[in-house]
């Protein structure tokens, strides 16, 4: 059965054949797309756009995608430090408590399986300027007199990351969780017997073993943090306030479909993709342990 | 042994993953044909018990915007089950929410050659491309043919497509833009429910007083929905007859206008009568705020009053109806307070392939005219405008808003359509887009303007 792999390969067809259709083939008319003129969703090109990289042009000389940009990057970056760092903490801290460590699994990972529009509109209650629940635990305790607009040019950043980053945290949580129990127990205990201190053990076995489930974690939280969209929609509509809050995501959402701007919509995720594909290689590359090549 | 067992099981889920890839279209087709015969033999089984129709009986599809929780969605239910009843033909309805998502659609159909055979849709631009490409019939042509069709209508009402000035779509209902008062707000303030004579100069000094008191003048997100005010204000700087004209450019004659009511906007916000998160907050947060006791005026469409009073699916907002009413909004200049912003937006359309299709053009026209007739239209419109030459008909037992809209849209002495209509999608887009750029200084109104009409895609 293993000698020959014809069998192996009679399965793979159906998914292949799957993915042409519905992923491969709807990424390259995306790629054509972007260098059309297309009136709207539903129309089909009415050519190619002149010059045909306009689209690329109008990316870099777009000060909203601009804008884009740069939220995402210190997305990414935050996304990277702080759900990955807090998921590692909380992951080390589950997988050292004699018991509980299940319930610890299934609080921290709740976030994940509600729906982030749903988490949008719950936010938007916690941060509403009138009645909301921030600013009226914050009036109750004196510690404001007027309530402050959570989402006005001085608040918006944090208003916006701070649910993004408590979402995922429970998503990477789980991978490292899954990581730190391949490692063997007798590692751990060997290096007791040689009298290494908790942190040592941290720092000598657990992290260097953790280095390929942490840059699974890392690629995923780049590409993701480029492509993240329903509960900063759901939070900030059309890049409120004042244009400031766009992501790559949104922005892209935002030209397609209230903009109708199909073609520009398409150059962004283009610049989606190839942005992901390269931050993660070179992530992945300074990361990456050497014997995993 | 165990690889030629393994070679059987792996050929015979390949064919059950091949068989499964070709399933649905055999079984598609066999449930289409079995759906098909069932469609048939009902419309037969109808026809033989409807002697009158017996000749008549086939299958239309039907797209409208009365899906998912529309509020009309239960009329829309009872008019098609009573079409069916009554003519033996079969509606196949595939009835949507109305978004942009949902025109998108619509217009995909109209180009992929899959169009209904009668459409419920928008009457402004966003009909011009299926009107330009001759995809939908025009009232001209069904009247050479069914002379009674849609003659119950004011043909002074119909909307005019911007193609070509024709009428191609039957109106079922309209809608008008009017001022929400809060009067509990007013009365607290001293300040007096503006009527037909208040003057814009006044309603701003009100609006003053107002804040002065510690309350939100006006209840509006310039952040989500400008356009009540985009109207008004601009409506405002000439009159009813000029209202309809899109500017050419932020110097002609309609673009001073638009940058005038830019301006005034602009003054609005900086004397701080708009929300303090009027450029975060959505409409719902806003509105929310008459209801609250918090906000004095909001300007919104007949489509509100449901918000204010309840519909039969859900309570109303406020708590007391009678602390509300609907009035006109101050006017200035030519502009009367009485003229108002209104008109009919959507309409029923029949395709060119329903048309050309005999055994479908009868019943498309049936269809349009049975959800078009008095009886239908004032079901659907419950007190907002129509195009019935019968006019709103006389509610006596209804609630004091109901009664304040009525009598508002009955004293008009002038009905101007919403000028944002005659943009297209991206055209409105960037507009709306720019209003909080220009009430915060960062953009002037005519540099709006000018980009908005300059985007690549508005023609």
């Amino acid at each position: 059965m293993y000698k020959k792999k014809g069998p192996l390969a009679l399965f793979l067809i159906p998914t292949f054949t799957f993915l042409t259709f519905y992923l491969y083939y709807p990424f390259f008319m995306n790629i054509y797309n972007s260098f059309q003129q297309i009136g709207g969703l539903g129309e089909s090109g009415r050519g190619m756009n002149t010059p045909w990289y306009e689209n690329y042009l109008k990316i870099a000389n777009d000060p909203l995608m601009r804008t884009a940009l740069k939220n995402t990057m210190v997305l990414m970056v935050l996304t990277v430090v702080f759900q990955v760092g807090i998921a590692l903490l909380l992951a080390l801290l589950v997988d050292n408590i004699p018991f509980g460590g299940k319930f610890f699994r299934t609080v921290y990972f709740f976030p994940i399986v509600i729906s982030a529009t749903a988490l949008g509109l719950l936010f938007n209650l916690i941060f509403l300027y009138n009645g909301g629940m921030l600013n009226q635990l914050l009036m109750n305790l004196g510690l404001i007199k007027e309530n402050i607009d959570w989402k006005d040019p001085n608040h918006y950043f944090l208003t916006m990351v701070l649910p993004i980053i408590w979402q995922y945290v429970g998503f990477y949580f789980v991978i490292i969780v899954t990581g730190l129990n391949n490692i063997s127990e007798d590692l751990y205990e060997a290096a007791e017997i040689d009298g290494a201190t908790g942190l040592q053990r941290v720092r000598y076995i657990t992290l260097p073993l953790l280095r390929p489930t942490l840059c699974t974690c890392l690629v995923l939280a780049i590409t993701g943090s480029l492509k993240v969209f329903d509960l900063p929609w759901t939070m900030f509509v059309g890049g409120m306030p004042l244009d400031k809050s766009w992501l790559t995501g949104t922005y892209m959402y935002y030209q397609t479909m209230n903009m109708a701007d199909v073609d520009y919509g398409s150059a962004i995720a283009v610049l989606i993709v190839v942005l992901g594909v390269i931050i993660s290689r070179v992530a992945n590359f300074l990361f990456q342990d050497k014997e995993d090549y | 042994m165990k690889k030629s067992l393994a070679t059987i099981l792996a050929l015979c889920m390949s064919a059950t993953a091949l068989t499964a890839c070709g399933a649905p279209s055999a079984a598609s087709s066999s449930t289409a044909e079995s759906t098909s015969q069932a469609a048939s033999s009902s419309t037969d089984a109808a026809a033989s018990t409807d002697s009158t129709t017996a000749a008549a009986a086939t299958e239309i599809r039907v797209v409208t915007s009365y899906g998912g929780d529309d509020g009309n969605r239960a009329n829309y239910e009872d008019a098609v089950k009573g079409f069916e009843d009554a003519t033996g033909n079969t509606v196949v309805d595939e009835s949507a929410t109305s978004n942009e998502q949902w025109k998108a659609q619509v217009k995909a159909d109209f180009q992929t050659g899959s169009e209904p055979d009668v459409l419920f849709f928008f009457t402004g631009t966003d009909a011009n491309e299926f009107i330009k490409n001759g995809k939908v019939v025009s009232i001209d042509t069904i009247r050479a043919e069914y002379p009674e069709y849609a003659t119950n209508m004011l043909d002074s009402a119909m909307p005019l497509s911007f193609v070509d000035a024709k009428a191609y779509a039957v109106p079922s209902s309209g809608y008008w833009e009017g001022l929400f008062v809060n009067k509990k707000v007013l009365a607290d303030c001293g300040v007096e429910v503006p009527d037909a004579n208040t003057t814009w100069d006044e309603f701003m000094a009100d609006c003053q007083t107002i804040k002065d008191k510690g309350y939100t003048p006006v209840a509006c997100s310039l952040a989500e929905v400008p356009h009540y005010w985009f109207e008004y204000t601009i409506l405002n700087q000439g009159d009813v007859a000029k209202h309809a004209e899109v500017p050419a450019s932020s110097t002609d004659a309609a673009g001073t206008r638009w940058a005038a009511g830019f301006d005034t906007m602009k003054e609005m916000y900086d004397k701080g009568f708009f929300p303090t998160n009027t450029l975060t907050a959505g409409d719902a947060d806003t509105f929310q705020m008459m209801a609250d006791d918090q906000a004095a005026f909001a300007i919104d469409g007949s489509w509100k009053v449901g918000w204010f009073t309840g519909t039969d699916d859900a309570e109303g907002n406020v708590a007391n109806i009678d602390d509300y009413t609907v009035t006109y909004v101050p006017g200035a200049g030519s502009r009367k307070a009485t003229d108002i912003v209104g008109g009919i937006s959507m309409g029923y359309y029949i395709t060119e392939n329903a048309w050309n299709d005999p055994a479908k053009r009868d019943a498309a026209v049936k269809f349009v005219e049975y959800m078009t007739t008095d009886e239908q239209v004032n079901k659907f419109a419950a007190g907002a405008p129509t195009a019935l030459k019968s006019g709103i008909p006389e509610v006596s037992d209804t609630d004091s808003l109901h009664k304040a809209a009525i009598e508002m849209f009955n004293n008009k002495t002038g009905l101007a359509g919403a000028v944002q209509d005659g943009l297209n999608q991206t055209a409105r887009s960037v507009l709306f887009a720019s209003v909080k750029d220009i009430v915060t200084g960062t953009t002037p109104a005519a540099t709006a303007i000018e980009t908005a009409l300059a985007t690549p895609l508005a023609e």
